[in-house]
């Protein structure tokens, strides 16, 4: 069977089906030069075994860093459980209280 | 993760993000809908998942901790500014072409979900429009993770080009509505395990367009069960931004196809004298509905016959309970939110209520006796990566209830049904046969939320004239 080709097939005019966005870009905020006596908050969703390589990153972190000290995961909670939402908007009060420098968050999107 | 670094990011604190390496396409979609595209990001190189210890602990010394120390500490790089770029208004032509060139340019762009689409002219789209008396320009809401503004207009053009009638409007926007709620959490409809969202339908509506709520309810080829499925498949890959693999957001391990659109056979449910599901919804009978939730797995079909309620309800429970929704239970435990879906044959259904069971009847029986060891549960949790979950230590902290820690025997019976209110009961499929299905839910993403059906005033009209 041959293709035939239709010269008056009919022409499309469309339209755009995304959304636009609903954000406004910035930029990440400076970073810690140096990270010695500086406090490190650590954010994580229980997956991925970081139970297993928060503490390898903390070991290491502190042969490194002198008077390093952290802030550790269990102090905000699972930030991807049932209470999500709440947990992630207890957080900034919580890097206050702490006097938390930077933060350490894992793992995944 | 990168919702609670940004939260983090907006108070002045300086985050890295840990983020492994199959996850790196969706974190720069995800970054990018938060605002910060230039999030500090460290890979996590491979699967932790499937790493030894001691290969863990060599890639988080020498991979990951420098890139965690860099992330920290090295000044941004500002990428060259991104141009400003001027998006299509709503009305304005995007593309011309015949039906080849446009199917082209649709796949080209991302926009089409690997089948044809039916081109979204203004004429079709002014068609849609008309069965609804709110503005084209109304937001409906914002769709993470690509945080894109979904709109009344916006949903007429992707249920244009799902191939949906005009007079679908009403659904679709309550379809919208649904998916744009937080609770529903449509940002992660990309997760791994790569659920898909199911529409389940009560009321006249269901008649009046048409829907098939019978035999092969669940299969592709009536034009509103399939087109109204397709619709919402379209809407989250456009305005949530959940593209295919591999440049894309959707990190569906293996994933599904979307679903059809599910109808209740309400005229089964009161030849028995069950209320529809849309009264356990919490809506009245006849109320137009749509209840939208995330389906993960699908049970066997599962076939009982029987004249006895007690003798169909072991098979199910079986089947359903414990074989489909056993295993992933478990990562419904680790959420404290689960809500499974049991779609009953008319024939079964008749059967249960000839027996005097009602629906919480089958509910309670699936809560009581489907049961599973707890070091199951925590063991499926584990190797699924949710390696910190504990079910006592979820009871303790009050995420489920006391029945998950009778004992401290850690291979205690514990139930596979959170709570029998969770279930949701559906009838529909073939009358002429005894068969019944589970759908699995995934937790707390895509609950189950609902909403009313907004008709249009001259909603019978416009339909008599549509349907000429």
């Amino acid at each position: 069977m041959t293709a035939v080709t239709h010269v008056n097939e009919p022409q499309y005019e469309v339209v755009w089906p995304l959304g636009k966005p609903a954000y406004a870009a910035r930029a990440p905020n400076e970073r810690v030069a140096d990270l010695s006596s500086k406090v490190i908050g650590e954010t994580w969703d229980y997956l991925f075994r970081g139970e297993e390589w928060f503490p390898i990153l903390r070991e290491e972190l502190s042969k490194r860093y002198p008077g390093i000290q952290f802030v550790t995961y269990d102090t905000f909670g699972n930030l991807h459980g049932l209470n999500q939402r709440e947990l992630v908007a207890k957080v900034p009060a919580l890097l206050k209280e702490h006097k938390v420098d930077a933060v350490i968050s894992g793992i995944g999107a | 993760m990168l919702r609670a670094s940004a939260a983090v990011e907006r108070v002045g604190v300086p985050t890295v993000s840990i983020i492994s390496s199959g996850f790196l396409k969706q974190a720069a979609v995800v970054a990018k809908g938060l605002g910060l595209p230039e999030m500090a990001i460290a890979e996590f190189p491979g699967v932790p998942m499937t790493q030894s210890k001691a290969e863990l602990r060599r890639q988080v010394i020498e991979q990951l901790l420098p890139r965690v120390i860099e992330g920290l500490s090295k000044p941004v790089q500002r990428q060259a500014a991104e141009r400003e770029v001027l998006l299509p208004e709503p009305r304005e032509i995007v593309f011309r072409g015949d039906f080849d060139a446009l199917q082209e340019h649709f796949h080209q762009q991302g926009w089409s979900d690997g089948m044809p689409v039916v081109p979204p002219t203004l004429e079709r789209i002014a068609k849609f429009l008309k069965f609804t008396e709110r503005d084209a320009n109304e937001v409906i809401g914002v769709m993470p993770p690509a945080n894109r503004v979904a709109s009344v207009w916006n949903v007429a053009v992707n249920g244009v080009m799902a191939g949906c009638r005009p007079e679908y409007m009403p659904i679709l926007l309550a379809v919208a509505e649904i998916v744009c709620t937080p609770e529903y959490k449509i940002e992660d409809a990309g997760s791994t395990p790569g659920w898909e969202s199911l529409i389940v339908l009560n009321g006249p509506i269901v008649k009046q367009l048409g829907f098939n709520a019978g035999q092969g309810v669940m299969r592709m080829g009536k034009q509103a069960n399939t087109s109204v499925g397709r619709f919402l498949r379209l809407l989250v890959r456009n305005i949530a931004g959940f593209t295919h693999a591999p440049e894309g957001a959707d990190k569906g391990s293996i994933g599904q196809s979307f679903l059809v659109a599910l109808p209740e056979n309400e005229d089964a449910a009161a030849d028995i004298g069950w209320a529809p599901y849309s009264v356990d919804r919490g809506f009245n009978a006849g109320d137009n509905v749509v209840t939208v939730q995330s389906v993960v797995a699908i049970s066997a079909p599962t076939y009982s016959g029987t004249e006895k309620a007690e003798e169909h309800m072991k098979i199910i429970a079986d089947v359903i309970g414990e074989r489909a929704c056993g295993y992933w239970s478990a990562i419904g435990m680790v959420y404290a939110n689960w809500h499974p879906l049991i779609v009953l044959g008319p024939s079964i259904a008749k059967v249960f209520a000839q027996d005097g069971w009602r629906k919480d009847d089958i509910r309670r029986y699936l809560y009581e006796q489907v049961k599973m060891p707890a070091s199951r549960a925590e063991h499926y949790a584990y190797h699924c990566g949710q390696t910190g979950f504990r079910v006592t230590q979820a009871v303790k902290d009050g995420l489920l209830p006391p029945a998950y820690h009778e004992s401290d025997d850690p291979d205690r019976l514990i139930p596979v049904f959170q709570r029998p209110e969770w279930i949701g009961i559906v009838i529909a499929g073939d009358w002429g046969r005894n068969q019944s299905k589970g759908y699995v839910c995934n937790h707390v993403q895509g609950v189950p939320t609902s909403r009313k059906v907004r008709l249009p005033q001259q909603w019978e009209a416009l339909l008599a004239q549509a349907q000429k």
